[in-house]
């Protein structure tokens, strides 16, 4: 099935793209990604035809932005950068296409953008986030983010996980053009809900949760799963590390409760297996006897 | 200083310890200990001795440890059940000079397998017993002052099997636990009256349960061996006001046969060593209506590292950080995770143990050169700082690149009612590099099992191989082994 299968265009006064010149263009990409590219949609019935739910598809290109959204039977919203609305060139395209301006230069642009995005899912409409937060340059699968976990809970809407292959193929990274019939495959998921995952007030049930989801994208899109953030050094040693261009709805701080100073290095571990814990006994006692008091500096003055 | 000083400051008259019928006041139990004593230093023990102490919950460890560190020894504080080779294994590390064998461990008595001199400490207890009844008016503790980096204990904190690691503590790392729980809210006071149910023998029996309430001028209520149904009368017949417990303990104190209102003089009660299930949280508030909170901690840490007292109860979580404590969640580099993501969980507090005894390897192995205590514990906390366990780091199976913690797994599993026991592990597999292993006991069947958790865990999560067995190893705090089935 294609992208040009029955599409409603919402109506939301409220939400950018409301006008006429946004329905025609929504209609004109969902026209082009049919005749130009060899444009398959899988799952389709997945999706909700009213209500939230939250599209949480893998992010490999800039134009996932363009296909995710002409697979989907309804409009779908999102949130991007403040400074797409300052160009001639984004600010009525990009709006039309469900993009909602967030400015990230203030201090708290992460619970904006989750108040934006809430105020979509609240008012029953269908939401766009990418839970590995920017691309994937290795082209594996990151971990997620927990914001569309956090979203679902709040706006009690489901996730519907996500996942599309070639779009790499179509516009490679740093490319400014969108190269024509290539073959692009997007496939839905089941609807995924938070309550099936635990306490919503446990924060292990939002990691449970997104995890999940990310199976489930892997699942879709083929791709080998790493459990560690797209963006972050270990992913392309070589190259600089791209700035995130979704703007968070995550919260990010270091997980750090009453200390002053950072954790200092790490200790020698001979053993991977060694820890302090009391239920571990694979451990060697590999210092000769005698003194009786531990080998380490704090305890000298016991000799006394 | 010296911990020992934490039975001085008292009224002679206030009630130290209560054990059956025997109520022992500060005043008396300071004469016992003086008398002790002289006891122990006829014996040879005097400072930096070493004196192993193999009894129950009873008067005698407390005499008899508060003897030994006013001295200026060192206590090692041993479980009276453990067999013969496992005991004589732990002494063999720390060589102390004498095991005083009390009532719970008379088997030991005498016996030359035990590889340290056994000395009977029923005895020794009741002379200096007598001696104190004898005595002519208050005696003094003696108290030799110690730096408060030298060690007070001796904690064995192996498991049924392999080398037996001994953490040190000092006077230092132990009293500041005390200094700690005067600042949360409520503190432990002298009105406070604690059931000391949980064993002596380990750091949280010992320091939270019988040494801060002593350090309070509080009582303690001492039960030798653990029976349900008489430790709630206990509780109601002394006005028990803090309670505390392993699950296990909770999971019978709420079957015991006793009224409902049992609890009623109860305001603080916890459950430590093992994570608690939330359906028994919920069942005993609504039996006693009580809200039992968690704790986590380890020996390393004397033990306390969080804590749920001072804060509205989460019942999921192991509650907030202790003041004066610093926690940080880091990954495999030693980074600090983000804010709600799960990292391993390091520790820096003055709680912080100084290392193994004899062991700089391990002891390198988990503390850094700044004082950071690596756990091996996985945690998450929450948007306002409650900690929650997920995991040991090591026990993590990793399948197609996802984390499975086994402990997640097992909970479900365990659902079953056909179901007595699961222990979850991974091992190697080609396709998804390893996989989920479920070994089980009980009597369900391995498709009601595939059913329940298909039901509940996502794909990647489910064992792919159930094996039953007709017992797990299972340690005696009723935590699983799962190193045994790796």
């Amino acid at each position: 099935m294609g992208g040009s299968a029955s599409f409603s265009f919402e109506l939301a006064p409220e939400l950018p793209g409301a006008d006429r010149f946004s329905k025609y263009l929504t209609a004109a990409f969902r026209t082009m990604a049919t005749k130009l590219w060899d444009f398959t949609v899988e799952g389709r019935e997945n999706i909700p035809l009213e209500g939230p739910g939250i599209i949480t598809p893998n992010h490999l290109s800039f134009c996932d932005s363009v296909f995710v959204p002409s697979a989907l039977p309804r409009r779908v919203w999102a949130i991007g950068k403040g400074e797409y609305m300052d160009s001639w060139k984004t600010k009525h395209i990009f709006p039309a296409m469900g993009m909602i301006p967030v400015d990230r230069t203030g201090g708290d642009a992460a619970k904006a953008a989750l108040d934006t995005a809430a105020k979509v899912l609240d008012q029953g409409h269908l939401f766009m986030i990418y839970p590995e937060g920017t691309r994937s340059r290795s082209g594996d699968l990151h971990k997620g983010r927990t914001g569309a976990a956090r979203l679902a809970i709040r706006c009690n809407a489901p996730i519907i996980p996500t996942g599309h292959v070639g779009t790499v193929e179509v516009q490679p990274p740093d490319s400014v053009v969108m190269k024509p019939r290539k073959a692009v495959t997007v496939r839905f998921g089941a609807p995924m809900w938070a309550h099936e995952f635990g306490d919503p007030e446990d924060p292990r049930t939002l990691r449970r949760f997104t995890d999940a989801v990310m199976f489930e994208i892997a699942e879709l899109s083929g791709q080998k799963y790493v459990d560690t953030y797209a963006g972050k050094k270990t992913e392309t040693p070589d190259e600089p590390t791209p700035a995130p261009e979704q703007t968070s709805v995550t919260p990010r701080r270091p997980s750090v409760v009453g200390a002053h100073g950072g954790v200092g290095t790490r200790p020698t571990r001979p053993s991977m297996r060694a820890s302090a814990s009391s239920d571990d006994d694979e451990t060697t006692v590999g210092v000769p006897r005698g003194r009786k008091v531990p080998a380490t500096a704090g305890n000298a003055a016991s000799d006394s | 200083m010296n911990l020992a000083d934490v039975i001085n400051g008292h009224d002679a008259d206030q009630v130290a310890l209560i054990a059956g019928d025997d109520v022992v006041t500060y005043g008396v139990l300071r004469g016992r200990v003086a008398a002790m004593q002289a006891d122990l230093n006829g014996r040879g023990v005097g400072v930096d001795t070493t004196v192993a102490l193999v009894t129950g919950n009873d008067a005698a460890f407390v005499v008899a440890s508060l003897a030994v560190l006013g001295l200026g020894g060192v206590v090692m504080p041993l479980n009276p059940g453990s067999p013969t080779s496992e005991l004589a294994r732990k002494l063999n590390v720390a060589e102390p000079l004498l095991a005083l064998v009390g009532h719970a461990g008379r088997l030991h008595l005498g016996d030359p397998a035990v590889g340290t001199p056994t000395v009977d400490l029923i005895e020794m207890d009741s002379n200096a017993a007598s001696a104190q009844a004898a005595a002519d008016g208050p005696t003094d503790v003696l108290i030799v002052d110690r730096d408060p980096d030298a060690p007070a204990f001796y904690m064995a904190t192996s498991g049924v099997s392999g080398a037996a690691k001994v953490a040190v503590l000092s006077h230092h790392n132990l009293a500041w636990v005390h200094e700690a729980l005067g600042q949360v809210d409520p503190p432990l006071t002298a009105d406070d009256v604690v059931l000391g149910s949980l064993p002596f023998t380990h750091i949280f029996g010992l320091n939270v349960v019988l040494l801060a309430t002593l350090n309070a001028g509080g009582t303690i209520v001492m039960q030798e061996r653990f029976d349900a149904d008489e430790s709630l009368r206990l509780v109601q017949r002394r006005g028990v006001t803090t309670l505390t417990g392993a699950p296990p303990m909770w999971k019978r104190w709420l079957e015991a046969d006793v009224p409902d209102d049992s609890l009623a003089s109860v305001n603080w009660a916890a459950s430590g060593a093992a994570s608690l299930p939330l359906e028994l949280f919920e069942a005993v508030r609504e039996r006693f209506g009580i809200e039992v909170v968690q704790g986590y901690g380890l020996t390393e840490t004397s033990p306390i590292v969080t804590l749920g007292r001072g804060a509205p109860v989460r019942p999921t979580s192991v509650g907030k950080v202790l003041p004066g404590v610093e926690v940080a969640l880091v990954d495999e580099s030693g980074t600090p995770v983000d804010f709600g993501d799960e990292g391993e969980i390091v520790v820096r507090s003055p709680g912080v143990f100084s290392g193994y005894l004899d062991d700089q390897d391990t002891t390198e192995a988990v503390l850094s050169d700044d004082g950071w205590l690596w756990t091996g514990d996985v945690g998450i906390f929450d948007e306002d700082g409650y900690l929650y366990l997920v995991d040991r780091i090591k026990d993590i199976v990793i399948v197609s690149g996802f984390n499975v913690y086994p402990a997640e797994v097992e909970n479900v599993l365990i659902q079953h009612p056909d179901v007595s026991g699961v222990i979850v592990t991974g091992t190697a597999d080609e396709t998804t590099g390893e996989t989920v292993v479920a070994h089980v006991a009980g009597t369900a069947t391995q498709q009601q099992l595939e059913a329940l958790a298909a039901e509940h865990l996502s794909r990647y999560k489910r064992p792919t191989q159930y094996l039953f067995l007709d017992e797990l190893p299972i340690a005696a705090n009723g935590k699983p082994i799962r190193r045994a089935l790796r």
